[in-house]
């Protein structure tokens, strides 16, 4: 007997966005379902499985072991399948969207286990923690969620919804009371409604940094004089001989771009080409490329010689960066200078020595920190997760709500669908709650 | 005395809930008496003479498909039928019928009157006998007894019912009957939640007095519509129209210049009213840069003049009242047969019910109707129905039975009842359904009808007109999905004529029927599509759940997800003070409403997902100790 296996719940159970290896779980009916989906068939039952985990079209996101877990012989009584995968944040969050589009839900916290005890899988002992945990992670929970955070996010979301109950009510009035003589409502102004909605919803998307850090990660462009040793450095933090460096005034020629995982987020570095005065026609194309390159940044380093200080070039460069662009003088070569001085970083100098890797952790957390990361506590990261998974399907929805507006009654159950996307972040908000406002807006009843 | 015998069940109450309920107990089987205080009154149409409308249309489809007398005896006396919505899509299409009072009640005192295992009795209900928390007879006002296993208790806004015209008020039932306090008081007595609401009428104006050359002519839909599944405009009397008028500056100033002597805005009237459906003068007050508002004239039969003002209901006095209905267009000379006025009424709060509709208290005591705090005739009919039926289903041993919301409106209703209880008289919108989509008038039958046979309420002659219905629309559904269409042969230009465009591969004629803009008849003029006529009700029903199928499949995730705790049953002497982690706030909710499943519990407000996870290893744990102690 399995209560709930009507649902299939999905989840990150490896910490977040630390460690090698990222295992993702799946419980319930749809497990078989998305294993052929995901890795084109259902693994032999309780063997490792290597296996591509393929996307939409079949492409392939990851490789990793599959170990399918066949109903009642599971951690939770239902069929499992678990996907072990890379670490990175980017590349589970990817896999975890896939399950959902195929029709899991995210697990609430402490979910799997609850099943388990449901489907007799756990003593009576081990079953006393489990209302612990319920309990510890719904205050967790409760004090990541909307109502307790405050500032334009909060604010936006609230004025979203607003906007959307307005249409809402304007949209079921005309379907529940046609009788009334309600001032005609057209198509265009519904549309027009809708398109505000979408808009709005785009900002808060977009503004919601963490969550376009997740998804898109930070652009971050390296600049400098030559031969101050921006290859070098960014060699060091990618670990790997990428960059062409040699002590030869100007051999970074053209933008190179390397990307870097930390904590979940990607960075994309650009190596850019040492900004100097010069005749050679071809490294003038690679200044004026990443000038370009520097315009569309979350974040310049600019990397000068320790040793030598911020030099008048140096200057020139700083002044070039658009205004709002964040910025971060690194001085490098710290190996060269005295011990006390390459200690005096803070949150606009820092010092390293790409030569030895002092500094470069730290160098690292500034980036973070500059780019809008926040280090959360995984409760509050994936309540974030939430909301975000949230917005994204109240955007899915609205976008087929403008396809299909010749038919009033499907318009209407996008329009439903969104907020009751949206009801993950806000809280409840019922049919009848929506009566009210109509009842308050227009009079209705003959 | 003791009248001899014992019923299976007896109905207190002959209105629309009331008679439904004794029909539908009768054809399960069950031995049935129908009490009312008068056998004149039955299927009486206190209010409105009007049958369906939004949501309600769709109730009395349901009642249809489970073989009730609704729809029927609205097709038998309907003056006037519109489709309302009907340049929108088919879930929100409704059926209304403006009928002949008199019409109407014989159609269904003939129907009761016919039924087999149905005794009528006209006696009023002054006491309902309890023993040992459980019911087995009624006594009335003349001292009679009546034995029963289980009683429907169906006493609209009689109980303790008071009208107000006015400052001035009396004691009194609906449309100029008796109250039923007796039995008020008795309820009371039981500590059953007991609140109180209100709900009001307009003045009846004379329709030889309105000039109706001046005012707005809304005659009926044509071709004229048909309301149950088995009628036919056949059955239809004479066809005539209702007429539009409107509020003025004028009429608007009469009222705000009465208020001063309205009971409302005294605060004399102490029960609830519905945000909807206000009364004239709430419209006013509320709305008040609102320069007008449309006032319906309908026709209250073919053999009256009277007619019905629809929306002007009022409480206001009546020298004030003569004064508003004047000052509109072609009620210059209005004379008003009957007054309008304002009645508070007890309800039973339905939190207090099964999804049965039995009483959580009182066992084989069943509440439907007006009685719950819903308003109107469909919500009145369709609880009857499914009240009387679960009374049969007790009698004869078997499980109660009530549609789950993605089943019925019947089931939404019942639904939202039991979870949510109620503040305002409860009426039915669509808007309410979260499955609209699939809850339409024209699937009805399908949805229901089998289940009515499955309980023995639902006849031969319907049963085999609806297998024959249902076997015509899989047959076709198998053959458009076979049928192919090549783009080879199909001429380009009626394509584009067709479906809008030219196909760049094979479809078969069901895919073709989905798109939008595609209808069935357009479909059938496609080479080799067309192989003979078939029923336009069974082509209808393809088209629709053609163009329906992507949005019902949809929503079949979200309805397993909703509908998984549905069949996880709660003990009924839980103290939910005694579950861990739950705050006092869902406890006090809990202990309020007594859920009988996991999915109520999971629908009444404020009850959170975490609250349902507590309360599932509550339970649980329960069970494996049980368990452990068996061995």
């Amino acid at each position: 007997m399995s209560q709930l296996n009507a649902d299939t719940i999905v989840a990150i159970s490896t910490a977040q966005g630390r460690g090698a290896i990222g295992v993702i779980r799946i419980s319930g009916i749809l497990s078989k379902t998305i294993a052929v989906e995901i890795l084109g068939k259902v693994p032999e039952s309780k063997v490792a499985n290597y296996s591509n985990f393929l996307d939409i079209n079949g492409s392939i996101l990851d490789k990793g072991i599959a170990i399918f877990f066949p109903t009642p012989h599971s951690y939770t009584g239902e069929d499992i399948l678990e996907l072990q995968g890379h670490g990175g944040i980017a590349i589970q969050k990817i896999l975890i969207d896939r399950c959902l589009t195929l029709g899991a839900r995210l697990a609430e916290p402490g979910e799997f286990t609850l099943r388990a005890f449901l489907n007799n899988k756990l003593d009576l002992v081990q079953a006393e923690g489990i209302a612990d945990l319920i309990e510890a992670n719904t205050t967790e929970a409760a004090r990541s969620s909307i109502r307790s955070l405050t500032g334009e996010f909060s604010l936006q979301i609230r004025s979203l919804l607003n906007d959307l109950i307005n249409l809402r009510v304007l949209v079921e009035s005309i379907l529940d009371f046609p009788e009334e003589d309600l001032d005609q409502i057209n198509t265009q102004h519904l549309l027009f409604l809708l398109n505000n909605l979408q808009q709005c919803l785009q900002r808060v998307l977009d503004q919601s940094k963490q969550g376009s850090l997740l998804r898109e990660g930070a652009h971050i462009a390296i600049a400098g004089q030559t031969n101050v040793g921006k290859s070098s450095l960014l060699n060091r933090i990618a670990g790997d001989d990428i960059a062409l460096v040699s002590d030869i005034h100007g051999t970074t020629r053209d933008v190179i771009k390397q990307d870097i995982q930390i904590k979940g987020v990607t960075l994309h570095f650009f190596d850019t080409a040492g900004l100097r005065n010069t005749d050679d026609p071809i490294e003038l194309m690679g200044i004026q490329r990443a000038k370009q390159m520097i315009s569309k940044s979350d974040l310049v380093l600019l990397i000068i010689d320790a040793s030598l200080g911020l030099m008048i070039n140096d200057v020139d460069i700083l002044q070039n960066i658009p205004d709002g662009i964040p910025r971060l003088i690194v001085h490098n070569k710290s190996d060269l200078i005295s011990l006390e001085q390459s200690k005096s970083s803070d949150d606009n100098h820092v010092f390293v020595s790409a030569k030895t890797g002092a500094g470069v952790d730290h160098l690292l957390n500034v980036i973070l920190k500059l780019v809008g990361w926040r280090d959360l506590e995984s409760g509050c990261f994936m309540a974030r997760e939430r909301h975000l998974i949230a917005l994204e399907q109240a955007r899915k929805h609205f976008e087929n709500a403008s396809n299909v507006i010749c038919n009033i009654e499907f318009f209407a159950e996008e329009l439903r669908s969104s907020q009751q996307a949206l009801n993950q972040i806000t809280g409840e908000y019922t049919s009848d709650d929506l009566l009210g406002e109509i009842f308050i807006k227009f009079c209705i009843g003959k | 005395m003791n009248f001899s015998g014992i019923f299976d069940v007896i109905v207190v109450g002959g209105g629309h809930a009331g008679t439904e309920a004794a029909l539908v107990s009768a054809r399960a089987g069950c031995k049935t008496l129908l009490l009312s205080h008068n056998i004149e009154t039955l299927g009486q149409m206190s209010c409105n003479p009007s049958i369906g409308g939004i949501g309600k249309g769709h109730l009395v489809r349901e009642i249809d498909a489970l073989g009730g007398a609704m729809a029927l005896a609205a097709d038998e006396s309907g003056i006037q039928f519109r489709i309302l919505n009907s340049s929108k899509g088919s879930a929100v299409r409704a059926t209304r019928a403006q009928a002949d009072r008199l019409l109407y009640k014989q159609a269904i005192r003939r129907r009761l009157e016919n039924q087999e295992n149905l005794w009528l009795f006209q006696q009023a209900v002054d006491d309902v006998l309890i023993d040992q928390e459980r019911v087995y007879g009624v006594v009335t006002n003349l001292g009679l007894r009546f034995s029963a296993k289980t009683i429907v208790l169906t006493a609209g806004t009689f109980l303790s019912g008071l009208i107000h015209v006015g400052m001035s008020n009396y004691p009194a039932g609906r449309a100029g009957d008796p109250p039923s306090i007796m039995l008020a008081n008795k309820l009371r007595d039981l500590n059953l939640p007991v609140g109180r609401l209100k709900t009001g009428t307009p003045p009846r104006i004379d329709g030889r007095s309105i000039d109706y050359s001046s005012i707005t002519e809304q005659p009926g839909d044509n071709p004229v519509p048909v309301f149950s599944f088995m009628g036919s405009s056949t059955l239809h009397p004479k066809q005539v129209s209702c007429w539009i008028t409107e509020t003025n500056q004028k009429t608007h100033e009469i009222i705000r210049k009465g208020l001063d002597r309205s009971p409302l805005y005294t605060g004399v009237i102490k029960g609830v009213g519905p945000r909807y459906c206000p009364s004239i003068e709430d419209k006013i007050h509320r709305f008040s840069d609102k320069p007008s508002h449309q006032i319906y004239l309908e026709p209250e039969g073919l053999t009256t003049n009277e007619i019905y003002p629809n929306g002007i209901s009022t409480s206001l006095p009546f020298d004030v009242q003569v004064d508003l209905v004047r000052s509109m267009k072609g009620l210059e000379n209005a004379h008003i047969i009957r007054p309008g006025y304002s009645i508070e009424y007890d309800y039973y709060n339905p939190h207090g019910l099964k999804n049965s509709l039995e009483s959580k208290y009182i066992g084989g005591l069943f509440f439907a109707g007006q009685i719950n705090g819903t308003t109107g005739y469909e919500e009145a009919a369709a609880q009857g129905l499914l009240a009387g039926l679960n009374a049969a289903l007790q009698v004869k041993g078997c499980d109660s039975w009530s549609p789950l919301r993605n089943e019925a409106y019947l089931g939404v209703m019942v639904d939202d009842l039991i979870t949510h209880g109620v503040t305002e008289p409860y009426r039915m919108f669509t808007s309410r359904a979260e499955y609209r989509l699939q809850l339409r008038e024209d699937n009805a039958d399908l949805r229901l009808t089998e289940i009515g046979r499955k309980f023995g309420i639902v006849d031969e002659q319907r049963w085999s007109a609806f297998e024959k219905k249902r076997e015509a629309i899989t047959k076709e559904q198998e053959r458009l999905k076979n049928t192919w269409v090549n783009p080879r042969i199909l001429p380009a230009e009626i394509s584009i004529e067709v479906l809008g465009a030219p196909i760049e591969r094979e479809y078969s004629l069901l895919e073709l029927l989905r798109r939008p803009g595609v209808d069935y008849s357009g479909l059938m003029t496609l080479p080799e599509a067309y192989t003979g006529e078939i029923d336009a009700k069974v082509a209808e029903q393809v088209e629709i759940q053609a163009k329906y199928q992507g949005y019902i499949e949809r929503q079949h995730t979200e309805i397993l997800r909703s509908n998984q705790h549905e069949t996880f049953e709660l003990p009924s002497d839980i103290d939910y003070f005694l579950v861990r982690g739950l705050s006092i706030e869902v406890q006090q909710k809990l202990n309020k409403y007594k859920p009988q499943t996991i999915g109520q519990a999971a629908r009444i407000s404020g009850i959170t997902p975490a609250a349902i996870s507590l309360l599932l290893v509550y339970i649980k744990k329960g069970f494996n100790e049980e368990i452990q102690k068996s061995v």
